[in-house]
């Protein structure tokens, strides 16, 4: 009998903060989040389905300036047109690791993350990414290389060549190759921690041609990058790689044009960056299977391919337009740093993605293995 | 109706309702390591035998792999290398603390402790900024003029090992101070008198006495040096893989979760061991300097 008083009682309890939540006192967010904390899987409390399938969505990115940029270019302009939804954006990362824990334990917070094609695809075919509905995303907005089964081209951005003018006044690298040539451009360098346009540059320092890089020939990579670990230190964050230019730690870097437009602007063009040789990867957005928005967040992914929001956020973070139609759009003065651009597009090469969702996971570990 | 079954309170004499109480104390702090340890640890041992095929092919994996190996041979060395720089210092201010004073005891012990306090995150941050390429002691260093290039102190093994050597000194001093206040300060002064020059009174008397601290103290710094995750990270500049840092790589990145997990079980595992041999050389409760 006791036992049936207490859980009438528990069931009381959370009836209110039911009502109390579709009162909105707490947002859902709040409310799954605390469940996580707790330990608790959301489909204990049999939400009612104005709490789940949610009129809110959210959108999850890697964190610092890009939470503000994307809720000015993305979220505020589709709330208003959208009054019944509101956009979360959130900044926690959505590892490849934390998708797949919050796929697999049914505990789904997140709608849309902010990753790339290759890992759609490395991800959908893991079964933990929804396919995007091209009934209501519009696949002539992007590039056709950029409409993926599991993911659709949010933005470009590019590992570029970064290098400080203080150490080299008067000076342009034309490739990777003066990237490895200590013995003219002496000092430390910094590669990415991780082989995302890193292979491909030591591939064409070691004279490979652009046309010719993919499939990548790893061991020749490997051994390339061997050749200057000692001078080299390996950024983990793309903010480790801003920093470590600010503090003049090293003098040429291989990092993301997106961080590396940060730096120059900062710096008033000390730190400068070039697209030569560089390596161009369609970001890309991805839903994450059983999203608690459900199609909703197509909607959002749709409005995000208006060009006019895609110059927004270029002009906020340096991120390219994915739309083609953006890139006439571009303020004529901010038109060199556009990644997207046709006099960029043409100098750098374009990412396999295909090549990647085959081999990241095992050529990373040798890569990690070759640079200890 | 389950309530009936419990016998009436008083008739319980006077003992057993304080172990009761006690009892139901634990029951708390049990259920949570239950719900919030126990059950994650058990998750992490089954996938590490289940995915992505059940069996033990991700054990026999980190025998095959040679970026594993790499991984664990640089593991090896930083924590070989700071364990022992980490016992030295501490058995010097170790020494030091128990032979001072007593006035200044005190303070020397929160000099030690204060440290023990400051977050790991927050430590291996002020090591960057006094130690970085443009940070305060190389600049000191050049304005002096001591040197003309500034020196790399950190991004490589040895920041690691400063930072970590930083960290766990505490962990050398505690449990051998409590192991140099139980020596009976009288015998080195014995063997002095008995014409033993200094450093031989230390070295065939002192020494010996101390071992047992110096085998708990060695084998816990040790134990703590294996998991260090943020400081390699951070002070050893992407390329001091230690293999906590790579396990959070497969969970992460590579999503070899099998294989991830097999490393943090076999961590435990060896772990778990270390504290058996520990547990047979001291007692735990002695360690910290309980009574």
């Amino acid at each position: 009998m006791r036992n049936r008083t207490v859980t009438s009682d528990v069931e009381t309890r959370v009836e209110r903060f039911r009502q109390m939540t579709d009162g909105q006192l707490v947002n859902r967010r709040t409310f799954l989040n605390v469940l996580g904390v707790l330990g608790v899987s959301a489909g204990v409390f049999r939400m009612t389905p104005a709490l789940a399938q949610g009129r809110e969505i959210v959108l999850v990115n890697w964190g610092g300036d890009a939470v503000t940029a994307m809720t000015e270019a993305f979220a505020e302009p589709f709330m208003q047109a959208d009054p019944d939804h509101t956009v979360y954006v959130e900044g926690a990362g959505p590892s490849s690791g934390a998708i797949k824990s919050m796929v697999e334990s049914g505990a789904v917070t997140w709608d849309v993350a902010d990753r790339n094609i290759p890992a759609s695809l490395e991800l959908g075919r893991q079964c933990l990414l929804e396919e995007i509905d091209y009934t209501i995303v519009d696949r002539s907005k992007v590039r056709p290389e950029h409409a993926g089964q599991w993911g659709v081209g949010s933005y470009i951005f590019s590992n570029v060549i970064c290098w400080d003018t203080k150490a080299f006044p008067d000076w342009e690298p034309t490739g990777w190759a003066d990237f490895w040539n200590l013995a003219d451009y002496p000092g430390t360098r910094t590669l990415r921690r991780h082989i995302d346009g890193q292979l491909e540059a030591a591939l064409m320092a070691d004279g490979v041609a652009p046309a010719d890089i993919y499939p990548i020939d790893v061991d020749r990579a490997l051994a390339k990058i061997a050749e200057i670990k000692e001078n080299t230190i390996f950024w983990g964050s793309g903010s480790e790689s801003q920093q470590l230019f600010r503090d003049r730690e090293v003098v040429m870097g291989n990092m993301f044009n997106t961080r590396a437009s940060v730096v120059r602007r900062e710096s008033d063009a000390e730190i400068e960056f070039t697209y030569a040789q560089g390596i161009v990867w369609p970001g890309a957005w991805i839903v994450m299977k059983g999203n608690p928005a459900g199609s909703a967040v197509f909607d959002l992914i749709a409005s995000m391919q208006d060009p006019a929001a895609q110059v927004v956020l270029f002009e906020l973070l340096g991120n390219g337009p994915v739309n083609p139609e953006a890139a006439a759009m571009v303020p004529e003065a901010l038109k060199p740093l556009d990644p997207g651009s046709p006099e960029n597009y043409a100098k750098q090469i374009p990412a396999d993605a295909e090549w990647y969702a085959e081999n990241s996971a095992e050529v990373l570990n040798r890569y990690i293995e070759a640079i200890s | 109706m389950s309530g009936a079954a419990l016998p009436a309170a008083p008739a319980l004499p006077r003992m057993d309702r304080t172990q009761l109480i006690v009892w139901a104390m634990a029951l708390l702090p049990i259920v949570v390591l239950c719900v919030f340890y126990f059950y994650p640890l058990m998750r992490v041992l089954t996938i590490s035998v289940t995915e992505p095929e059940f069996g033990l092919g991700n054990y026999r994996d980190i025998f095959t792999s040679s970026a594993v190996r790499r991984v664990v041979q640089t593991t090896l060395w930083i924590c070989v290398v700071s364990s022992v720089v980490s016992l030295f210092f501490g058995y010097l201010l170790a020494y030091a603390i128990v032979h001072a004073a007593p006035s200044w005891q005190s303070w020397m012990l929160l000099a030690v402790l204060l440290s023990f306090w400051v977050s790991v995150l927050i430590r291996t941050f002020s090591w960057i900024a006094l130690l970085q390429t443009r940070g305060l002691v190389n600049e000191t260093l050049q304005v002096i003029g001591l040197i003309d290039e500034p020196i790399r102190f950190i991004r490589n093994p040895f920041g690691v090992i400063l930072g970590m050597v930083h960290y766990m000194i505490p962990y050398a001093v505690l449990p051998l101070m409590a192991n140099m206040r139980t020596i009976d300060t009288r015998y080195v002064p014995a063997a002095r008198g008995l014409g033993a020059s200094p450093f031989g009174a230390f070295w065939r008397v002192f020494l010996p006495l101390s071992l047992p601290g110096l085998i708990s103290a060695s084998i816990l710094v040790f134990i703590f040096s294996i998991g260090f995750y943020i400081t390699p990270a951070l002070l050893g500049g992407g390329r001091s893989t230690m293999v906590a840092e790579y396990i959070a790589l497969q969970v992460n990145e590579t999503l070899a979760w099998g294989q991830g997990t097999a490393l943090a079980s076999s961590m435990l595992i060896l772990v778990f061991a270390m504290l058996v041999v520990l547990g047979r050389i001291v007692k735990f409760r002695t360690m910290f300097g309980a009574a």
